[in-house]
């Protein structure tokens, strides 16, 4: 019996003439959703067509953003994001898929209850409390670190990078863990009655199980990080400009930068704001950011939808 | 239009809005504070943009009185044509140049406008070409949009079109740049004096061409004999409403220039007319300021 035959089958008890709400109001707010989405889009698309009609695709290929002399080049603060969104992963991804496969795997149903409640509250602490420690702490210690670079300043993308690392490890962690706890039992146990060790169980059943899990809560992570602004707004330097020689040299790191959000952030926003050249070159990031962080969180949706194939 | 939708909120009647300076936004802080307590009127202060943000926020309507720490400009009118901007100078300030704790130790107190330009240019780099020890200059410069920074480029290079198009590290606030200076070796900011605390970051004296130092102090600025000084104004749309007459009436009376003597700045009273004429259109400004003809 499918479950329309069945539904079909439940009708004659339902045949008085009542109204039924939930669908339309359901279908309302669906629509509401949907309509704000789109108006976002829309609206920052149509301010931002000034830039492109300016500078075409050289707005997100240039590499110099000069706004009093016209000049929008994106691709330094694309650069920015994109880094210390990649930093943040390296350094939280084993620490947060080392946790998760602990609290998954090896604790009691009671004890990770308890270790999921501690690193959510992690996750709740406002970003700009973050930034504040970040500028505290963080960015004395970075200082310190980087002195055999002879770095100028503490505030640097590699700050940014650590800094989204603590904030995206709750990210990581819970929904690694998810992933792993959504693995069969029985699956563990058929490995390990055929004498695999608890290390090989890990690495041969549940890991390839929970893959697109995993893989998808990495790839959230990292569209949390490029979308983090003040906290990395108050670390990073706001440094225009900066590009690596190589693609590949991590010098940049131990030198400030821009981020499409710290960029975003600041006060060129106010100041651009009534030149429709210079506001569409700053919505322009806002609309980088989110073709980047949606492409990320599609990919995402990607990696989960194969699973439940 | 999207800029109102993001961060506006149509005004409550209630609450006095107050938007911009962070230099000027300590005095009316506390005279929000004095105000609350002795009658009902609630202040809402923010200064998220600086002064430019608080001009665009009150131009908006987001804002009911906005703070800046320099005067309107023909471009501030070109930019919002229907706004008619009304400042109120509530005081004076000295912009300082200052340095981190290693620098000042190491013997540098002192640079002239022809030094600092070749800091802001990228002549320079390093301290020991100024007399100090073997270390990059780390400048933080003034985000664009920041009274300070405009004053400075104005004190430097006549105008701020006229100012080179560099990318230093920014700072925003002046805690801040305050927090950041003190935490860096060879820092270097423009800073107001009342920040300027002489314990964590340390005012440079500017050298006049013909050698002379000039300590930047109040007192100074209010004697014209100090270059960088601006004037402090709140600035409203037309005349001002009752509410915001309230504020800006109790920060010119007597209580209110004892907040802005304490916080380092120099009260109106204490300028005499010529000097707040000086300051409020300095020589090299082809832009009009109004303070002046008040």
């Amino acid at each position: 019996v499918t479950e329309s035959e069945h539904r079909g089958g439940a009708a004659p008890y339902r045949s008085r003439k009542v109204v039924d709400w939930s669908r339309p109001l359901t279908l309302a707010t669906s629509a509401v959703a949907g309509v704000l989405a789109v108006a976002v889009v829309f609206f920052l698309t149509n301010d931002a067509l000034p830039v492109f009609k300016h500078s075409g695709l050289g707005y997100i290929t240039g590499a110099r953003w000069f706004f009093r002399a016209g000049e929008f080049g994106a691709l330094p603060m694309i650069y920015g994001s994109i880094v210390v969104s990649i930093v943040a992963l390296v350094l939280a991804v084993p620490i947060g898929l080392g946790a998760a496969v602990f609290s998954a795997e090896f604790c009691s149903e009671r004890t990770r209850r308890r270790l999921k409640v501690a690193v959510e509250l992690l996750a709740g602490v406002p970003s700009v409390v973050y930034g504040l420690l970040g500028v505290l702490l963080l960015r004395n210690w970075i200082y310190r670190l980087l002195q055999p670079w002879d770095p100028l300043s503490g505030d640097t993308l590699l700050t940014a990078g650590v800094l989204l690392a603590v904030m995206v490890l709750p990210t990581v962690v819970t929904l690694a863990d998810d992933a792993l706890h959504a693995v069969p039992d029985s699956a563990r146990q058929a490995a390990r009655s055929l004498g695999l060790t608890a290390s090989e169980t890990l690495f041969s059943v549940s890991l390839p199980i929970a893959k697109p899990g995993v893989v998808a809560a990495v790839l959230l992570a990292f569209g949390r990080a490029l979308g983090e602004t003040i906290a990395v707004f108050l670390v990073v330097g706001r440094r225009d400009n900066v590009l690596p020689e190589t693609i590949a040299s991590l010098r940049p790191l131990a030198g400030a930068g821009q981020t499409l959000t710290s960029k975003l952030g600041g006060s060129e926003t106010f100041l651009a704001y009534g030149d429709p050249l210079h506001w569409g070159a700053i919505v322009g990031l806002a609309v980088i950011l989110l073709v980047l962080a949606t492409s990320v969180a599609l990919a995402s949706a990607f990696v989960r939808g194969a699973r439940s194939a | 239009m999207l800029f109102g939708c993001l961060l506006g909120s149509p005004l409550a009647a209630k609450a006095l809005k107050v938007s911009g300076s962070t230099t000027v936004n300590p005095v009316v802080t506390d005279a929000a504070k004095v105000l609350r307590s002795e009658s009902d009127l609630e202040i809402v202060i923010d200064t998220l943009g600086g002064s430019s943000g608080g001009i665009a926020a009150l131009a908006d309507g987001r804002a009911h009185v906005g703070m800046a720490s320099r005067p309107i400009t023909d471009r501030d009118r070109e930019r919002f044509p229907g706004v008619d901007f009304r400042s109120i100078p509530i005081g004076y300030d000295a912009l300082a140049l200052v340095v981190s704790r290693d620098v000042w130790q190491s013997g540098v107190r002192s640079l002239s406008a022809d030094q600092m330009r070749a800091i802001y240019e990228e002549r320079v780099s390093n301290w020991k070409e100024l007399g100090g020890p073997d270390q990059r200059i780390a400048f933080f410069n003034k985000e664009p949009g920041r009274g300070t920074w405009e004053v400075f480029a104005k004190w430097l290079y006549g105008s701020v079109d006229a100012a080179p198009l560099v990318s230093f590290l920014e700072v925003g606030s002046n805690e801040e740049a305050r927090q950041k200076v003190a935490g860096t070796r060879g820092a270097l900011t423009q800073l107001s004096t009342a920040w300027a605390d002489g314990e964590t970051v340390f005012a440079l004296d500017i050298e006049s061409p013909d050698g002379e130092r000039v300590p930047a102090t109040a007192r100074n600025a209010s004697l014209g004999t100090y270059p960088i000084s601006r004037p402090l104004l709140l600035v409203t749309d037309g005349a001002a409403s009752p509410d915001a007459e309230r504020l800006i009436g109790f920060i010119l009376g007597p209580r209110g220039q004892k907040l802005v003597e304490r916080h380092g700045y120099v009260p109106t009273g204490a300028l005499d007319e010529q000097t707040a004429l000086s300051i409020g259109e300095p020589s090299l400004e082809t832009e009009s300021a109004e303070v002046g003809s008040r």
